[in-house]
């Protein structure tokens, strides 16, 4: 799909009910800012953490600019070499912090994006927004629902744009999918399914003193429970957003069991989970995480009494197909004992759209990147000074559970969401 | 009211219907997914298009190498070389190169059919049944079962149900190859109906069948205001030129194999072959419908036992 083709889909959905409800970002697409190319126009950015993740969204801001005029002014990682790179990947314009509040002191900026370790996202983002900075945060929000709940508050409170990276709310194929889910392509839906499961070691630095060390805990925070709930908040959270995203509602309830059975290298947090999400109307999520097989690889799949959709795979499958109508008039026969020709046979019937095996495509265009979406869009809010409210609560909503989903499978509870961590619903 | 259990599914890139009169749903189902699975399991061994096929390989492989088969794709090969030989060559799964050549090029000159066509022929296949390997002869063969998988499979289909100990059925694969098994249970056998394109609620011809197939081959479709167009798909084997007028024929026979491979061949068969190729399968029954000029010209063979000749 290229950009024009993207820009007129949303076009076609413009004033639609269903895209004011459930996607209305989109629009910063079809209706930006205005913002000019003057100095006056441009929009002063900052990162904070410039790791793996930090330095994909720099390169993903790098490619539009020039275009949308931006200005990277500082960069930021308590890593001198993450910091030296990211200075270097702007030529050296931007200045190098190691201390993320030495920058925020220092330089001047509109926005900043936040990739560092889960349990540091909370004091960064609400120190960022009191001092009149938009941010955009890597996703989970934060690593307890106490750090969670106050980066919302302060959201509310500063009257700053936050925005959690769930880049799948700006995926194309997405907007098609929960069109064609709202027109009940689908019939009713009772189930949602969902997977991600790799075999990998998920280390990301090999550390001297290894597993369990001070060292260790730092690089490779995601092994550890006191910075992360590991698969849980690091991928899973993305498909608990989708859920949320596809139902039109929070859960009501979570349970889930988890376990360390093959990563025994002496990191905490466990290699697999089982977690069951139940919503209204008695639809269930189910959710496996695993880190010893990769056979199932990453699934989303949405099911109803008409079909199927598997959404990462971008697939709708119908759950049959069209009957002739010379079928129903042979059953029609059978059933009352008429014994009569039936013309049926004839040239091969070929499906208007063609039948793949694996399905029909739910959006035959793909390639657009949502990463790179949803950061342009983030400067086109920044610019208005305002974001959709539901764009920020699909990413708290996604944070919360995912945190109850970690305290569900480590305790063997059902939980619940906690009436202070409830956030007033706002219309969009 | 009789109970009528009735699937429908994708697969061979059409729909597939399955009508098992008198099951209910929970005993049927069984039935439906081994034969879904078996029609699978086809498709996954012949189509050209699955990069794990049988025959994607024999393709990508075997004008380097002679590519070594098991017993089952063996014998389809073989069953096509055969079908090759017992309609003079009209039956051919060696046309694709000539297709695409038209597509890319619809005004082509003579001559430069003529040379694809010099390289094309199932003859160029080489079969060698010692070791079940399979060679080409040049770098030009690509071999494709369109013309053949469906019936294939319902003959597969045919004897699954057979074991199931199934005596009523009703089985089609995008309507154009119909399996019957038994006989409907208001009557002492399926009276299946062709399609009669000038006129879609009439039938052009009625088949009366007990445990046979009719398969159906067109060169042409009905667009939306149902004008009947040629899709210029059927390449006739021996020209190399796409069929002109627009035909369709059918075939009937017990064996849902011989009725798919053969209606394919007949499409561009001449008459006074079609004649002997019944006589000498004497168990089919051939249709053939020219619908040129929003004419209907029918004509129908039958076996006839006194004018057999070789």
């Amino acid at each position: 799909m290229n950009r024009r083709a993207f820009i007129e889909m949303i076009s076609g959905l413009a004033g639609t009910t269903f895209l004011a409800a459930q996607m209305p970002w989109f629009t910063v697409f079809t209706n930006p800012s205005g913002a000019g190319m003057s100095a006056s126009d441009r929009v002063r950015v900052g990162f904070i953490g410039v790791g793996s993740r930090g330095q994909t969204l720099m390169l993903n801001v790098q490619e539009f600019q020039a275009r949308m005029n931006i200005d990277i002014v500082a960069v930021c990682d308590t890593w001198p070499e993450h910091k030296e790179r990211a200075v270097a990947m702007i030529n050296g314009q931007a200045e190098g912090f190691l201390d993320y509040r030495e920058m925020l002191d220092k330089v001047q900026m509109d926005a900043v994006i936040i990739a560092t370790p889960l349990h540091e996202h909370a004091q960064m983002t609400i120190d960022a927004m009191q001092m009149g900075i938009h941010v955009f945060v890597e996703k989970a929000m934060a690593r307890t629902l106490d750090d969670t709940k106050a980066m919302y508050d302060a959201h509310i409170d500063s009257g700053k744009i936050m925005l959690v990276g769930h880049q799948r709310l700006f995926s194309p194929v997405y907007i098609k999918a929960l069109e064609m889910i709202n027109n009940g392509e689908l019939g009713k839906i009772t189930k949602l399914r969902g997977w991600w499961t790799r075999n990998t070691p998920w280390i990301f630095y090999d550390v001297p003193g290894g597993r369990g060390s001070a060292l260790d805990r730092q690089r490779n925070w995601r092994l550890y429970w006191d910075y992360s709930a590991g698969q849980i908040t690091e991928l899973g959270s993305h498909h608990f957003q989708l859920a949320n995203w596809v139902l039109d509602s929070e859960p009501l309830s979570v349970m889930g069991s988890g376990s360390l059975n093959y990563h025994t290298d002496g990191r905490e947090v466990y290699d697999n989970y089982s977690l069951v999400f139940t919503y209204p109307n008695g639809v269930h999520f189910t959710y496996d995480l695993l880190d010893s097989n990769r056979h199932n690889g990453v699934g989303f799949q949405v099911l109803g009494n008409e079909g199927t959709m598997q959404l990462e795979a971008n697939r709708h499958f119908a759950e049959t197909p069209p009957r002739p109508p010379a079928i129903r008039t042979l059953i029609h026969n059978i059933e009352k004992s008429i014994f009569e020709t039936i013309p049926i046979g004839g040239a091969t019937w070929i499906p208007a759209e063609a039948v793949k095996y694996g399905g029909n495509y739910i959006s035959p265009d793909y390639q657009l990147n949502e990463t790179l979406l949803f950061l342009e869009g983030f400067i086109e809010f920044v610019r208005k000074g305002e974001a959709p409210p539901k764009l920020t609560e699909e990413g708290y909503n996604a944070s919360t559970w995912s945190l109850l989903a970690d305290e569900a499978s480590r305790e063997g509870t059902i939980l619940t969401l906690p009436e202070k961590y409830k956030i007033k619903p706002c219309q969009a | 009211m009789a109970h009528v259990a009735h699937t429908s599914f994708y697969a061979m890139g059409t729909r597939c219907n399955i009508v098992l009169p008198g099951f209910d749903d929970d005993a049927a189902d069984a039935v439906f997914r081994h034969v879904q699975n078996e029609i699978a399991r086809i498709e996954g061994k012949l189509s050209r298009f699955h990069d794990g096929s049988d025959i994607f390989s024999i393709n990508k492989y075997a004008v380097s190498q002679p590519v070594e088969t098991d017993n089952e794709i063996f014998e389809v090969i073989n069953s096509c070389c055969r079908y090759h030989q017992i309609t003079q060559g009209y039956f051919d799964i060696t046309l694709r190169p000539i297709l695409e050549y038209w597509k890319e090029h619809p005004q082509a000159e003579k001559n430069e059919i003529d040379e694809i066509l010099a390289r094309t022929g199932t003859s160029n296949i080489e079969l060698n049944p010692e070791n079940r390997v399979i060679s080409f002869k040049n770098e030009h063969l690509d071999i494709d079962l369109g013309g053949f998988g469906k019936g294939y499979a319902l003959e597969k289909v045919h004897q699954m149900l057979t074991r199931f100990g199934i005596k009523s059925a009703f089985i089609t694969m995008g309507e154009s190859s119909v399996l019957t098994v038994g006989h409907h249970p208001a009557g002492d056998h399926w009276k299946v109906g062709i399609k009669n394109y000038l006129n879609a609620d009439e039938a052009v011809h009625t088949f009366q069948m007990r445990d046979g197939s009719v398969s159906t081959s067109s060169n042409f479709y009905p667009d939306d205001d149902g004008t009947l167009i040629n899709h210029r798909h059927v390449i006739n084997p021996q020209t190399g030129y796409p069929i002109d007028e627009l035909v369709s024929a059918t075939v009937y026979s017990h064996s849902a194999r011989d009725a798919e491979a053969l209606s394919t061949a007949i499409l561009a068969m001449p008459e006074e072959h079609i004649q002997q190729l019944v006589n000498h399968f004497s168990d089919i029954v051939v249709l053939k419908v020219d619908y040129t000029d929003n004419q209907i010209n029918k004509k129908v063979w039958e076996y006839e036992a006194t004018s057999v000749s070789h």
